[in-house]
């Protein structure tokens, strides 16, 4: 899922201190569940903001609200006889949520909330690391289910670099060697041979460099 | 309105009582007591102190957890004093036993408290205008209390008592001679409660048996005159230490010494005072070491500088359940052990202390400490031998209860059962094992007349108040003076009338008092009251009292606020009248904001399986499961092996002499011949689920692994532990190098053999003590005093040497210890450094050890070698995962508590017992297998019980299935359900709330603490 | 032992500090509280066995945002002590009304120029 994290007070409060009255948008999606964006973190956000207004002498009004989605305009819709009321909001969803949100109310300031940061899993409770850069081709099952794109530091396709030292990356010495990784994974699966077919270069188009993605799926369109 | 039970009654047996007298209410007492009166017998609990509580009460921290004494015994004897099926009789005595099992008839002398127990609000002005003062023995001396006195803060029952050895009353006068003076008490007491007329009361109680646990008393160690205890001030005992350390005690936690006051630099403990030494006592104390660590510890812990904390000590005995790691980790805090017995005291310059000791390397040196505390053993008081000559009972040589090593509980004589100290010296979880052992035993005698002798109590249908809206009663209450003296208690009923949703307030002289509870529940009728709030003293001990009247008039208990106007207002702030009476208000208007958001919940019954399982075939298993037999349940007991019988399959004689097998076979006997018991061995436990009361496994049974579902209430885990296969001292690689296990087969199988040998040495801690497995085994030392008396009675020519690190031999097995040495067994002490080495010559076995005394490496040939293999724990890492039940690091189960539940675990309605919770002799599988028992049968027996009102609930509509409240919750209680949404089982959860303040939707509440209910309080004080 | 300690002290009983929520300690200061103690069992001894180590966590946090919002770290404090350590209570309490008269009203009582009120508390 989604991983982000809140931002620093501070800059959240340069972002929205021009306006009187603003709600804070929590979204019960991926941000709930890496505790950045919940209606826990709404409610700790928006009084945190009261409390510095307040205290600086020039009071808001800050209001709470969260989401199911922000990434679904059904959802966003039920902001809509609201939304008049207040001069600015602040997301705390994820990229998409903010801009799907400001999408949708054209011409009312929204704010990111939180920083997005990757796709990725819970080690443990607050432990998050990447798994996925969302490059649209998937390549996971000639790499034993380990992406080199997520986990090489470089992206390698063939196997390492020359700078994987002892099981660890060059770039970062803390993090395994992703290539290592693959390795250990074949060699569990008795699958070592899969090293003798390159990986052929990889069509990149659906990647970051084929500029803005757009999903559109015929079969659940009506 | 169908009036509903608190308690279901059925009828009696024929002629049995369905009531138990507890005699003794310290911590085993209080168990005993509390588990009997939950399995549906009424309990008489007879104190002869104002209290109860016992020595617990006086301790500062417990080993080996550090956990607060206090803090742990309270809830229990808050429980025990509201029990409606336990009644205290303190200030009382046994004094005639009629009748016999099943039926008896003892006489109680409860002697005059000079106060009446119905009218004392405990509020102390009794004690505080008493002009008399004395030593208070609660603190050991160390401080003054008055004539009217409480033992303690937190005592049970909270009411004051008049000590007539003391009181001015009672001393005639000089010239007339007669009683009568001061009566000062009497005059400021606000309730009129002190009668100086009440006289003693002489109780006729009938009972099915009796369960003694008087306890101990500590060892006088002015009887040593070298110690000079009597003289020297600043040589104190332990128990006086533990109040010099209690928060609660005579310096209020700061560690200072009694002569001068001043911060010690320098302590010294000395061990064994009054144990071991056949001046005293032969027997050893068996809890002075760890508590001597566990002081020392808490005193450097106290100290806010470098505190040195010296033991002396002849064998530190660290053998219980992770005893060892705390004294490893006391030695990484720097806490000094020096192994040498202290023989005298001498005074030093400005009241320090001089002692002088041989060290183990033999030099003399003499060193000089600020304090010496004497560790104290524990002897039977002279008033519990005269109780057990009233009885009838037999003693030991050392004035202990006699008792058979296989029935560890029952005294000699039949109904009558003892535990605790009166059972032998021991420490606390030992001390709660064997109480809810002799309630088991109780429970399995009487069980025909289970709930016959209990009390009822029919409270109306609750009135359903959903529609209504809120509307508040409030009642302010003046406790006398207490709180009125201070507060203007008509000012702030003026104020509560003007708050929102208050329909009614009321001023109380005394609230709790019992015409005013009728008086209120009128009030509540008349004026359609539905949230009560009472301004009074503290909910600690009157909510539920207040709330037995709301449920008496048909309101839910749930539906009551308490503000705290006494203990936190007019008690702490007694010279600012005026601040006190703002805050009485303000204290007023957060209840009442928090009153009116309050809902009633519902206590859902809790349905409970009848049946129970055990889990292994052993000693423990056994013993278990044919308790809860006896006690009326049907009980399945699994065995993995084909053979029922376990590690005691290979052990022969206890070292008492008693014939092991003998005793299993017919222990096997009655358990397969038991009607309530089915056995499965050869079984396999695949699946477990379920919760206390409703658990559902799966086993494949027998060699056709055939698939058996068992639905039961309860379970008790007795899977046993092992023995440790050496891989060191040539084990496996020589014959003649044996495990303590095979020993006793040789011995047993061809004792010829063993008779021909001429020397033979025990190499102890083999496989315990190490940095693999840091713990003692605890039973090897007896273990090897054991075999080696054995041997030297088949062989009084052999030569036999005990290598050893430190002697354990706890409690009276220090007896067997001393005979070993008076028949010539040869014990040297070793270091873990220069172990002994065992190796093969030409002729055999040698063996080369550093002789201790003579500091030199001797070689001597053996024609055996016998090694104290460590116990084991047995592999159990599958059912564990199954069972969701945790291990220790080496392997053995963790209990819920080790202190006051040592037979529990924390998932509730499972149970533990035998050596897979650590280490134990026979007699203690036993014991602690009918504490299982006993607590698994009470479970069982209690079929009323319901589910807490307070508990967390998921909003499922919001939920995330986030995975954090499974993950915080201590008590692994929230799971995500099939609709993938968190789901909490209500039966389960504790209320603690944690999972509701981490949600990061904001999706579960605690009903009664949600989040309005409590921001009300604070939005309500701005 | 009814150990005096000042006044301005009221109590809210929660069932454990790990039903201390940070948006409960938030409201504390936005109704204008002046100070807030957390008072918890000793480590290692809570009733829930972890209640108190999450209450210590939170407390932390928000005593950052208080820093960050210019109330200062000062007025929040999270103590452990058990039932029987009365004397320490009234320590605390007496220690933390020195803390507060020190620091002062909280500017956010001044801001919303309420009535003069005292400091709250939470506590098992």
């Amino acid at each position: 899922m989604i991983r982000a994290v809140g931002k620093p007070l501070e800059e959240v409060i340069g972002m929205v201190q021009d306006y009187p009255r603003i709600l804070v948008a929590g979204c019960d999606g991926c941000v709930t569940v890496c505790e950045a964006g919940g209606l826990k973190e709404v409610k700790v956000l928006a009084a945190a903001l009261r409390l510095y207004f307040t205290q600086q002498g020039e009071p808001k009004q800050i209001d709470e609200t969260s989401l199911t989605r922000q990434c679904d305009k059904e959802y966003l819709a039920q902001l809509g006889d609201r939304i008049d009321g207040y001069d600015a909001v602040l997301s705390l969803a994820c990229g998409c949520g903010v801009q799907f949100l400001a999408d949708m109310y054209t011409t009312k300031p929204v704010y990111p909330g939180v920083d997005t940061t990757f796709l990725g899993v819970t080690e443990e409770r607050g432990v998050y690391t990447e798994r996925c850069q969302a490059c649209g081709r998937c390549i996971l099952a000639d790499t034993g289910g380990v992406c080199p794109i997520a986990r090489c530091s470089k992206r390698m396709l063939n196997g390492p670099c020359g700078g994987s030292d002892k099981g660890k990356c060059e770039v970062n010495p803390e993090m395994p060697c992703g290539w290592q990784l693959i390795y250990e994974r074949l060699k569990a699966l008795g699958q070592l041979d899969r090293f003798e077919q390159p990986i052929t270069p990889k069509d990149w188009t659906t990647s970051r460099d084929g500029g803005v993605r757009k999903i559109v799926r015929e079969d659940l369109r009506v | 309105m169908a009036p509903t039970k608190d308690r279901q009654t059925i009828g009696g047996g024929n002629g049995t009582v369905g009531a138990v007298m507890v005699v003794g209410a310290g911590i085993a007492g209080v168990q005993a007591a509390l588990d009997l009166a939950n399995s549906g017998f009424f309990v008489y609990l007879v104190e002869r102190s104002p209290a109860i509580g016992g020595v617990m009460a006086q301790l500062d921290k417990t080993f080996p957890t550090n956990d607060c004494s206090m803090c742990i015994l309270s809830p229990k004897l808050v429980e025990c004093g509201r029990h409606l099926n336990i009644q205290l009789l303190t200030l009382a005595e046994v004094q005639e036993i009629h009748g016999e099992v099943g039926d008896f008839t003892i006489t109680v002398q409860e002697y005059p408290r000079y106060i009446d127990m119905e009218k004392c609000i405990a509020c102390g002005l009794c004690a505080e205008k008493c002009p008399r003062s004395v030593n208070d023995e609660f603190n050991q001396a160390l401080n003054k209390r008055k004539a009217s006195f409480v033992k303690y803060p937190q005592a049970v029952p909270l009411k004051y008592v008049i000590d007539r050895d003391h009181c001015i009353y009672f001393k005639p006068d000089k010239k007339t001679g007669k009683i009568g003076r001061c009566r000062a008490c009497e005059k400021f007491c606000p309730a009129g409660a002190v009668d100086f007329s009440q006289e003693g009361k002489t109780h006729h109680v009938k009972v099915g048996s009796v369960i003694l646990a008087p306890g101990f008393k500590t060892f006088d160690p002015s009887r040593a005159a070298t110690y000079h205890y009597r003289q020297l001030p600043n040589v104190v005992t332990s128990l006086e230490f533990e109040r010099i350390l209690s928060a609660s005690g005579p310096f209020e936690g700061h560690l200072v010494r009694p002569g001068d006051r001043a911060e010690p630099k320098k302590i010294a403990w000395l061990q064994c005072v009054g144990s071991r030494d056949v001046k005293y006592h032969s027997y050893c104390s068996s809890v002075c070491c760890m508590y001597a660590i566990k002081e020392a510890v808490i005193a450097k812990e106290h100290a806010p500088y470098d505190l040195d904390c010296a033991i002396f000590y002849m064998d530190m005995r660290t053998y219980g359940k992770d005893f060892e790691r705390y004294y490893l980790r006391a030695q990484e805090q720097g806490v000094r052990f020096v192994r040498s017995r202290i023989h005298s005291i001498d005074l030093g310059q400005d009241g320090d202390l001089l002692l002088r000791y041989m060290d183990e390397d033999a030099g003399l040196h003499q060193e000089t400490f600020n304090m010496v505390v004497l560790s104290v053993g524990m002897e039977v008081p002279g008033d519990v031998k005269s109780m057990a000559a009233t009885l009838g009972l037999e003693l030991n040589p050392h004035d202990f209860a006699a008792t058979h090593p296989l029935t560890p509980v029952a005294t000699s004589r039949p109904g009558i059962f003892v535990c605790g100290a009166m059972a032998g010296p021991k420490d606390i979880p030992e001390s709660v094992m064997q109480a809810s052992a002799a309630a088991a035993g109780s429970g399995s005698l009487l069980s025909e007349a289970r709930w016959t002798r209990t009390r009822t109590k029919e409270v109306p249908e609750p009135r359903d108040v959903s529609g209504e809206p809120p509307r508040v009663g409030v009642f302010v209450c003046d406790c006398g003076i207490n709180i009125a003296s201070v507060v203007s208690v008509p000012e702030v009923v003026e104020y509560a009338k003007t708050l929102p949703h208050v329909v009614y307030v009321q001023e109380n002289l005394f609230s709790c008092s019992q015409d005013t509870q009728v008086q209120m529940l009128k009030v509540f009728e008349e004026h359609q009251i539905n949230r009560v709030v009472v301004a009074a003293c503290t909910p600690l001990t009157h909510e539920a009292l207040f709330q037995e009247t709301m449920r008496d008039s048909g309101l839910n208990k749930y539906l009551f606020e308490m503000a705290n106007i006494r203990n936190q207002d007019s008690w702490v702030h007694t010279q600012e009248k005026e601040e006190a009476t703002d805050k009485a208000k303000d204290l007023v208007r957060m209840a009442v904001a928090r009153a009116t958001l309050l809902k009633p919940l519902v206590e859902v019954p809790l349905t409970i399986n009848q049946r129970a399982l055990v889990l292994g075939g052993g000693v423990a298993g056994m013993n278990a499961a044919l308790n809860l037999a006896d006690q009326g349940f049907e009980t399945i007991l699994v065995e993995k092996e084909k053979e029922l019988g376990g590690l005691a399959r290979r052990v022969h004689h206890t070292i008492e002499g008693l014939d092991v097998q003998a005793y299993l076979d017919d222990l096997i006997a009655r358990v397969r011949a038991h009607h309530n018991i089915q056995i499965l061995t050869q079984a396999l436990l695949v699946s477990f689920i379920g919760y206390k009361g409703n658990f559902v496994t799966e086993v494949l049974v027998g060699p056709g692994m055939y698939e058996r579902k068992i639905e039961h209430g309860v379970t008790v885990v007795a899977t046993g532990a092992q023995e440790y296969r050496p891989t060191e001292f040539l084990y496996g690689q020589h014959p003649g190098v044996l495990t303590q296990l095979d020993l006793g087969r040789v011995m047993h199988e061809s004792p010829e053999k063993a008779a021909a040998w001429q020397r033979v040495f025990f190499v102890q801690c083999v496989g315990s003590r190490n940095a693999e497995n840091p713990n003692c085994s605890r039973i090897c030392c007896q273990g090897a005093v054991k075999h080696a008396l054995e041997l030297k009675m088949l062989n009084p020519e052999m030569e036999v040497v005990i290598l050893y690190r430190d002697m354990r031999t706890y409690g009276f097995l220090e007896d067997y210890y001393l005979e070993a040495r008076n028949q010539g067994v040869l014990f040297s002490r070793f270091d873990p450094e220069q172990s002994p080495r065992v190796m093969q010559d030409k002729e055999g076995l040698v063996l080369e050890f550093q002789d201790h005394v003579l500091q030199l490496p001797v070689r001597l040939p053996a024609d055996a070698v016998v090694l104290s293999a460590a116990t084991v724990a047995g592999e159990h890492e599958e059912l564990a995962s199954l069972m969701k039940i945790p291990r220790t690091s080496e392997g053995f189960f963790i209990e819920a508590h080790a202190k006051l539940r040592p037979v529990d675990f924390s998932s509730e309605g499972i149970f533990l017992c035998g050596s897979a919770h650590s280490p134990k002799l026979i007699s203690e599988s036993i014991s602690q297998a009918l504490a299982a028992a006993g607590r698994a049968g009470a479970f069982l027996a209690d079929t009323t019980q319901t589910i807490s009102g307070i508990t967390a609930c998921v909003e499922p509509e919001r939920c995330a299935a986030c995975l954090i409240c499974v993950r915080v919750c201590p008590f692994k209680v929230p799971q995500i359900n099939q609709e993938n949404v968190s789901e909490i089982n209500r039966a389960l959860c504790q209320g603690c709330g944690i999972c509701a303040s981490e949600c990061p939707a904001k999706t579960i509440q605690v009903s009664h603490y949600e989040d309005d209910q409590l921001t009300a309080k604070i939005k309500a004080l701005f | 032992m009814r150990l005096q300690y000042p006044t301005d002290i009221r109590i809210i009983q929660v069932p454990c500090t790990g039903k201390v929520d940070i948006i409960h300690l938030l409201t504390a200061f936005e109704e204008g509280a002046d100070g807030v103690f957390v008072a918890g069992c000793l480590e290692g001894d809570c009733h829930f066995l972890e209640g108190n180590l999450h209450a210590k966590k939170r407390v932390q946090r928000v005593k950052e945002i208080l820093d960050k919002v210019g109330l200062g770290v000062g007025r929040l404090e999270m103590y452990n002590l058990s039932a029987g350590m009365g004397p320490r209570f009234a320590e605390i309490a007496r220690e933390m009304d020195q803390r507060i008269r020190e620091l002062g009203p909280s500017p956010i009582r001044k801001a919303k120029a309420s009535l003069p009120k005292a400091e709250t508390e939470m506590r098992v």
